[in-house]
C-alpha cells in the first residue's frame, strides 16, 4: 500500500511523560496495555478507536506517546488514571504535547535524565527499621524495607532517612 | 486562595513520609495538603494542615469529637452515612468536611442536606480517589454521585473540597490534571479552582464566625 500524501494523513500530537517512580523503566509494549486498558476503561472502545493511543518509545524515565490530534485532552485524563504498568505502581506525569517527536526528544535532552544522588553511607534506618536506598535524587529518597516478606517501596527524604553508625546500634561494634 | 489537597494519609498509614508527600504536592502545584494524624508544620513552602478523618461513628460522637478538637487548628472531615446522619453533620457546627458521598446511598445527601451544608459553610468533598483507583462499577457510581452533588451545588453554592485520598506519592494528580478529571462531571476549571481553594475557606469561615455588631 502506497504511503498518502501529508494531506490526506491522519494529524497526530505526540505526549511527552514521566514515568514516576524513578528507576521503573517499564517495558513499552506493558505501558500500552496499561494506557490501552485506561483509555477503554475510562471512555469505551468507540472512543478509544477514535483516540488511537499509542505507545512510540520508552526513553530511561521518560515515555513518548501518541493519539489523535484533537484527543489530547481525553488522553490526557485517561493517563491520569493509569496507577499501575504489569502490576507496578507506576505514575504518568505528562509534561509535554507536540506535533512532532523530535521536538520531544529534544525536550528530552534539554531536561536530561533524571540526576542522581551517590549512596554514601552503606546502611540507613527509618522509624528503627534498616532500610536499602534503590533511587536517591536530590532530596527525594525511594527505599524498600529490610525484611524476609512485606517488604515495600517507601517514599521517603532525606531529613527521613538516619544513618546507622556502629555507635548508634545498642550492642555496637 | 489557598489550593489544598483535602486528604491524604502519609506512613504509617501509606507509603510515602509527609515530607515526601509535601514536596511531591508543591511539584503538582499544591500550596497546602491536609493530612491524617500529623502535626501543623510548613514544609518546604507547603503548609500541612492536620486532619481529623471520622468514619463509622453516630452523629452524637461527632460532636463530642468535635468539641474536644476545637481550636486546635485541625481540619475535621467525616464520613458520609445515611441521610439522616448526613443532615445531623452538615449542621454540626465546626465539622468542615463531609466526605465519602461517592460511597453513600444515592439519597443519603439531598436537597436538605445540601441547605443545610450551605447554611453552615460545611463543605463536601469530591474524592478523586474513586477516578484514578476505581474501575467499572465502582468509577461509574462515583461519576453518577458527582454529577448529581454538581447540580445541587450549583442550586444551593455549599462549599466543596477537592481530595486524593492517597497513600502513596504516585497518587498525588497535578492541578491540570485534576482539571481533567472534574471535567468528566461537568466541572470547569472556575469551578476546581474554587474547589481546591475550598479547605481555606471552611476554615477562614470558622474564624470569622463570630462577629460583634454595635
Amino acid at each position: 500500500m502506497s504511503v498518502r500524501p501529508p494531506t490526506l494523513r491522519e494529524k497526530r500530537r505526540y505526549l511527552l511523560a514521566r514515568v514516576d517512580p524513578a528507576g521503573t523503566n517499564p517495558d513499552p509494549k506493558d505501558l500500552y496495555y496499561a494506557v490501552y486498558e485506561g483509555v477503554v476503561s475510562l471512555f469505551g472502545d468507540m472512543s478509544a478507536a477514535a483516540m488511537q493511543p499509542s505507545v512510540i518509545a520508552v526513553e530511561g524515565e521518560y515515555a513518548i506517546l501518541r493519539c489523535r490530534r484533537g484527543a489530547e485532552p481525553g488522553f490526557a485524563i485517561a493517563l491520569s488514571t493509569i496507577t499501575t504498568c504489569r502490576d507496578i505502581p507506576v505514575a504518568l506525569r505528562i509534561l509535554a504535547v507536540s506535533g512532532t517527536i523530535e521536538s520531544l526528544r529534544e525536550r528530552i535532552a534539554t531536561q536530561g535524565p533524571v540526576p542522581k544522588n551517590e549512596v554514601t553511607a552503606t546502611s540507613y534506618q527509618f522509624d528503627a527499621a534498616p532500610v536499602e536506598v534503590v533511587q536517591w535524587y536530590g532530596h527525594k529518597v525511594d527505599v524498600l524495607e529490610k525484611g524476609f516478606k512485606n517488604t515495600r517501596r517507601l517514599f521517603l527524604t532525606t531529613e527521613d532517612l538516619e544513618i546507622i553508625h556502629a555507635t548508634t546500634i545498642s550492642d555496637g561494634l | 486562595m489557598k489550593i489544598t489537597d483535602a486528604c491524604v494519609y502519609p506512613y504509617p498509614a501509606g507509603d510515602s513520609s509527609v515530607r515526601r508527600l509535601a514536596l511531591e504536592a508543591h511539584t503538582c502545584g499544591f500550596d497546602s495538603i491536609v493530612a491524617a494524624d500529623t502535626p501543623a508544620t510548613c514544609i518546604n513552602g507547603i503548609d500541612v494542615i492536620p486532619g481529623i478523618f471520622l468514619t463509622g461513628i453516630s452523629a452524637r460522637e461527632v460532636q463530642a469529637r468535635v468539641k474536644k478538637s476545637k481550636g486546635t487548628g485541625t481540619v475535621v472531615c467525616v464520613s458520609a452515612g445515611d441521610n439522616g446522619f448526613n443532615r445531623a453533620v452538615a449542621g454540626t457546627t465546626g465539622v468542615h468536611v463531609l466526605r465519602d458521598v461517592s460511597c453513600a446511598d444515592k439519597k443519603a445527601f439531598d436537597h436538605v442536606a445540601a441547605k443545610i451544608a450551605a447554611d453552615n459553610t460545611t463543605a463536601v468533598d469530591i474524592d478523586l480517589f474513586p477516578l484514578i483507583f476505581g474501575r467499572g462499577h465502582f468509577r461509574q457510581k462515583a461519576i453518577h454521585r458527582y454529577l448529581d452533588l454538581m447540580v445541587l451545588h450549583r442550586r444551593f453554592e455549599f462549599p466543596l473540597t477537592i481530595s486524593s485520598s492517597t497513600r502513596s506519592v504516585l497518587g498525588l494528580r497535578t492541578v491540570r490534571e485534576i482539571t481533567g478529571l472534574c471535567s468528566l462531571f461537568g466541572m470547569d476549571e472556575t469551578d476546581v479552582e474554587k474547589a481546591l481553594a475550598g479547605v481555606s475557606q471552611v476554615t477562614a469561615f470558622e474564624d470569622t464566625a463570630v462577629k460583634v455588631i454595635q
